[in-house]
């Protein structure tokens, strides 16, 4: 019997998948990959509990508005690699530490 | 349809400014001679048409677009304060003679101003979830690319992926916070989230509502610099080019001010008992405080070993979000008032203390406090008018800096002796502070050195617009009465949907 | 089991699977085409959960978009003959352990309990398990197009509009970083 809390497992695994790539990860593409996986995992959650949950749309509506906002921050945070590859010939995370912490 | 109407006819600030954002990016594809003298003109108009749209909505209360946005006293108060500080941003970081922006175009800068102006108002006013995400990203977005705007210096471009790699993790975090919200309550809007909060939580979801707070925090605490979600600041504020240093330290910050405090208070305060109870979900005051403590302390502590002025100040707006907090904190109406009080005080200070570090920057080629010596005598206007604004900072009387920490210290003290071990970590910090504006203030006027450099040549332009921020930090205080008449004006929050 | 099960274990086991191989993977490319796995297993999660406009919409957004974006990400910040496109990974004992953690605090499906002597009862089960979500009057299961259209133009239209302006400025503000030279 599949229901709420299933979905929402799937979801969570997403999450800290995803929050591990983020803390892991020494390239900045597979950062933004691990960013990707933390908003479809909200997603997910929001889809679930539009359906089982409340069974009202706004959830959905929401999801959609996540997948715009991800798309343009994508669009600008690939910019920005782009210029810093340019700039010093890696992607790595690492190599950028000019600034001092 | 009816709806809508009614909606736009007390959105015109908003709408004015996205109009204003079209014209500007439409006038600066043509290559004409006056081109950038026209889209500084055109962005100031917008934006002073903003500001006067936004006096003449009066006190109103009322949802707005079926309840994703709330228009209230407050919110309108927040709205002055964030298209203020764009005006003097644009206004006073003049393209002209800068060194930092030199060759850079003009037109799509201003577009991207009018556009994080627009953003702000949204976010500080948004009413339901959906509407806080998107703005709230909306500001960060813009924010990323007005960091990035110094495309060829590789500071720049370390501090804009720095920003945006972790702007974006605390908003992703803070969206499964807000779906998990939407699952306990059933909804997206805030006052009826509050409602169901209020009507009380089972020992299980209490757990939730925790990740759930954590999370949300996470976002929160990001835009405005909070520990421990503060590493990007130092970085990015010395990155990015100085007049998106000095707006990022002031009008972000404030909306994510105004949105944390119109999201605890129409999410989870329990209605119609004064206001400012908090739904028995968790010790607010002592997570807040915490916080509070944490940021000024780390912010002060840190800034005194800097001699990179943006960093410095950098750190120095991290622990003035801490004060801020302290209204926050207080969770009352003189808490409330506090944190606007301070917000307005803030403004003049910080935004003139880096004006002071750019026009430096834009005759010496430097942002380091040990070229800072012989200052005195060389620029005299300058020092006077820094002098003024690291005292405000300081919170020395009478300054504009005074009235903020008078206000938010004042809220917490009568709150009772538990709070009063706070206050007196809010006046250490004060005094840790001052250690630091000060050892500024003994360069620029005690140490000698630099006698060789060249006089400085300060445009009458910009001594126009120190003068004015000087007047911004000395005048507040003869204008206490009004002043307070406002606060308490502009108290009210909208709680219905 | 049934065969709404069946598919929904299906699809969970390829998302998840799909996204430990994007944080796991040596090689930048398997990232990237597991990523596609793990879009496609979603899409299929929301049309289970009856929301047909929102799988289509991420199938074009993410895998059309998005996706592609990251590709080009990775191919242009390699040198074109170097091919080995790896991707390191550092402090993974720690962060693992973080996330796993936060994994077993949220979503631990089994319930543990068992009573110690001084604290009584104790259970053990994950938060997400716990909660006791809003339910509503729930939705005849349909296509959704329609109504998300409706709303669009009614409840969520400022949010709409609002999302065009974004997309305006994310539009303009990646150009103007990526281009070379400088517009007078």
């Amino acid at each position: 019997m599949i229901g709420l809390p299933h979905y929402l497992t799937v979801s969570a695994a997403l999450f800290t998948l995803g929050l591990l790539g983020v803390l892991t990860r020494r390239n900045a593409v597979n950062v933004l990959m691990g960013i990707e996986l933390i908003l479809n995992s909200a997603n997910l959650n929001l889809v679930a509990f539009s359906r089982y949950g409340t069974g009202n749309l706004q959830g959905q509506l929401f999801a959609v508005f996540v997948v715009v906002i991800a798309a343009a921050e994508v669009a600008v945070a690939l910019a920005i690699v782009l210029t810093l590859y340019r700039l010093r010939r890696t992607p790595n995370l690492d190599e950028a530490d000019f600034l001092r912490g | 349809m009816q709806e809508v109407l009614r909606s736009l006819h007390r959105f015109w600030p908003e709408v004015v400014l996205t109009v204003g954002l079209l014209v500007v990016v439409l006038v600066d594809t043509i290559r004409v001679r006056g081109r950038d003298v026209a889209t500084w003109l055109l962005t100031m108009a917008t934006l002073a048409a903003a500001f006067v749209l936004s006096a003449r909505l009066g006190a109103q209360s009322t949802g707005l677009f079926e309840g994703m946005l709330a228009l209230d006293p407050m919110g309108i108060f927040f709205k002055l304060l964030l298209i203020g500080s764009s005006l003097l941003v644009v206004g006073a970081f003049r393209f002209d003679g800068s060194r930092e922006l030199r060759g850079l175009g003009q037109g799509e800068f201003y577009a991207l101003m009018l556009a994080v102006t627009f953003s702000n108002l949204l976010l500080a006013a948004a009413n339901d979830l959906a509407m806080l995400y998107l703005a709230l990203e909306m500001v960060s977005i813009t924010s990323y690319v007005i960091v990035a705007y110094l495309k060829g210096d590789r500071l720049s471009n370390e501090a804009s992926l720095k920003y945006i790699l972790f702007g974006a993790v605390s908003t992703g975090a803070m969206l499964y916070g807000l779906s998990l919200l939407y699952g306990m309550t059933g909804s997206t809007s805030l006052p009826v989230i509050r409602q169901v909060l209020a009507a009380g939580l089972t020992d299980a979801n209490r757990l939730t509502v925790y990740v759930v707070a954590l999370l949300v925090f996470a976002g929160f605490g990001f835009k405005t610099a909070s520990v421990p979600f503060h590493f990007w600041c130092p970085d990015v504020y010395q990155g990015a080019p100085t007049p998106v240093t000095a707006f990022l330290s002031v009008a972000p910050k404030a909306a994510g001010f105004a949105i944390m405090l119109r999201f605890f208070f129409s999410g989870m305060a329990v209605e119609g008992t004064g206001a400012w109870d908090l739904a028995g979900t968790i010790d607010w005051p002592h997570v807040l405080m915490l916080v509070s403590v944490l940021t000024m302390t780390v912010g002060n502590v840190a800034a005194l070993t800097q001699t990179n002025m943006k960093r410095l100040l950098a750190y120095s707006s991290i622990a003035h979000a801490g004060y801020i907090m302290m209204g926050v904190v207080a969770l009352s109406e003189n808490g409330a008032r506090g944190m606007m009080v301070y917000l307005l005080a803030y403004v003049f200070m910080n935004l003139g203390a880096f004006l002071v570090v750019t026009l430096v920057h834009n005759q010496d080629g430097t942002f380091d406090l040990r070229d800072y010596p012989g200052l005195s005598r060389r620029a005299p206007l300058l020092t006077v008018a820094m002098a003024i604004f690291l005292l405000s900072l300081m919170g020395i009387p009478p300054l504009v800096g005074f009235m903020g920490k008078l206000y938010v210290f004042a809220a917490i003290i009568e709150k009772g002796s538990s709070y009063w071990w706070f206050a007196v970590v809010g006046a250490v910090n004060a005094a840790i502070a001052a250690f630091y504006y000060a050892r500024i203030l003994k360069t620029m006027i005690i140490d000698s050195g630099n006698e060789e450099k060249p006089a400085f040549r300060l445009p009458l332009a910009d001594s126009a617009w120190i003068v004015l921020l000087v007047l911004g930090n000395v005048v507040p205080l003869f204008l206490w009465s009004h002043i307070e008449t406002l606060t308490r004006a502009s108290l009210s929050l909208y709680a219905g949907r | 089991m049934s065969v709404e099960a069946a598919v929904f274990y299906v699809f969970a086991v390829i998302t998840v699977g799909a996204a430990a191989v994007v944080v796991l993977a040596r090689s930048l490319i398997y990232s990237a085409f597991a990523l596609l796995f793990a879009f496609f297993g979603v899409a299929g999660l929301y049309v289970l959960l009856g929301a047909d406009f929102l799988a289509a919409t991420q199938l074009l957004i993410y895998v059309g978009g998005i996706l592609v974006l990251l590709l080009f990400g990775v191919m242009l910040t390699h040198k074109l003959y170097d091919l080995d496109l790896k991707s390191e990974v550092t402090q993974f004992l720690p962060a693992s352990i973080i996330c796993g953690g936060l994994f077993i605090l949220l979503a631990w499906p089994i319930e543990i309990s068992f009573s110690l002597p001084r604290l009584g009862n104790v259970r053990i089960l994950g938060a997400l398990w716990q909660t006791s979500w809003a339910t509503g009057p729930g939705r005849p299961a349909g296509p959704t197009t329609e109504e998300i259209g409706r709303l669009f133009m009614s409840t969520y239209l400022l949010p709409f509009e609002a999302a065009s302006v974004l997309l305006l400025v994310a539009l303009m503000g990646a150009a103007m970083i990526v281009r070379r030279r400088k517009d007078a």
